[in-house]
């Protein structure tokens, strides 16, 4: 591999971070301060759940994850249920964090 | 802005954040020093680009000789997904000046989203301190992507048992939503869109398509619904 060049970053950075202040900033400002109709709102209101599991998802799921027997790709499953109950309970992400994390690590040991 | 009340609520919303960051920062900033980035780079794209994502993907694809085009959109297309966020934070920017809701809106990350969002639903909540819990995060993952640069890799953190801790907050966030037909109807749907997505290899933009499927999934079912 050869290392990148003061070049070579120059261009991806320019345009990865262009494109991202774009995607950050552009939905905002073309939404606000605008009257929004009752069902654009509610199409708002669908973002977070549907944005918190999709980011779930990527992160547990993957197409033949049980390809390699079960533990690889059960050990986190059975720690995010571990964690679904102490979020269910505690309502904190902190602990919930930590129980993850904890959970995770202990299991992997095994 | 600059309350010590204000300061105080953001941090104490932010910790898990800034926890969390120190943890995946640190093994971000180790694995882009190994492609030959510096200090100074590292420190640049945390400052303007600042995506844990795409700054763990752009080492990662040039140590797999990815050519740079291929580096650039696949960074960009997995970074799609926060103009969902970008457009679910606009009610709450009603009225917020314009120079406020851009240095907010530049600063929001899938965990500041959720955790500001959180925040926002249970009331009392303000864009000052939204953008100073996005503030306290960048500063922790700035920092801790410059200290792994500086330390390269004399340390071995497992980096799947660290960026557990992002899983771990992204499920407490969901757990927590307020659980109605339509939400749950959201979430089941983006969770079989981004499984989809990666099966038929758009690993990319999985978490974007899937989130917009779950959305427009509520949406029709919703619509479906009230016409009864």
């Amino acid at each position: 591999m050869e290392p990148i060049t003061w070049t070579g970053f120059w261009i991806v950075f320019v345009t990865c971070a262009l494109t991202m202040l774009a995607c950050r900033v552009l939905p905002l400002f073309l939404l606000k301060g605008r009257e929004l109709p009752e069902r654009v709102s509610e199409a708002l209101g669908f973002i977070p759940p549907a944005a918190f599991a999709a980011l779930v998802a990527n992160d547990l799921l993957t197409p033949g994850m049980f390809a390699a027997g079960f533990w690889p790709a059960g050990a986190p499953l059975i720690a995010a249920l571990i964690v679904v109950v102490v979020a269910r309970l505690s309502k904190s992400l902190l602990l919930s964090a930590i129980a993850g994390v904890a959970a995770y690590a202990l299991l992997v040991m095994i | 802005m600059f309350t010590l009340d204000n300061i105080q609520a953001a941090f104490k919303a932010a910790l898990p954040i800034v926890l969390g960051y120190i943890a995946i920062g640190i093994p971000c900033g180790i694995l882009s020093a190994s492609i030959g980035m510096n200090a100074l780079q590292v420190f640049m794209m945390c400052a303007l680009f600042y995506s844990g994502a795409g700054q763990f993907m752009i080492p990662n694809m040039w140590i797999a000789g990815a050519p740079m085009a291929s580096i650039i959109l696949s960074v960009s297309f997995v970074n799609t997904r926060q103009m969902l966020y970008s457009a679910a934070f606009a009610p709450w920017c009603e009225g917020v000046s314009k120079k406020l809701a851009f240095w907010f809106a530049a600063t929001v990350t899938d965990e500041s989203f959720g955790v500001n969002t959180q925040q926002f639903e249970q009331g009392g909540w303000t864009v000052q301190r939204a953008t100073f819990v996005n503030l306290f995060s960048q500063s922790s993952w700035t920092i801790s992507c410059v200290v792994g640069v500086l330390i390269g890799n004399a340390i071995g953190i497992p980096l799947a048992i660290a960026a557990f801790a992002m899983t771990s907050i992204f499920i407490c966030l969901l757990v927590t939503q307020e659980i109605t037909a339509n939400n749950i109807v959201a979430a089941v749907c983006a969770i079989v869109g981004v499984f989809a997505c990666k099966c038929i290899g758009l690993t990319g933009p999985a978490i974007f398509l899937g989130a917009l499927f779950g959305v427009a999934c509520a949406i029709v079912f919703s619509r479906v619904r009230a016409r009864g």
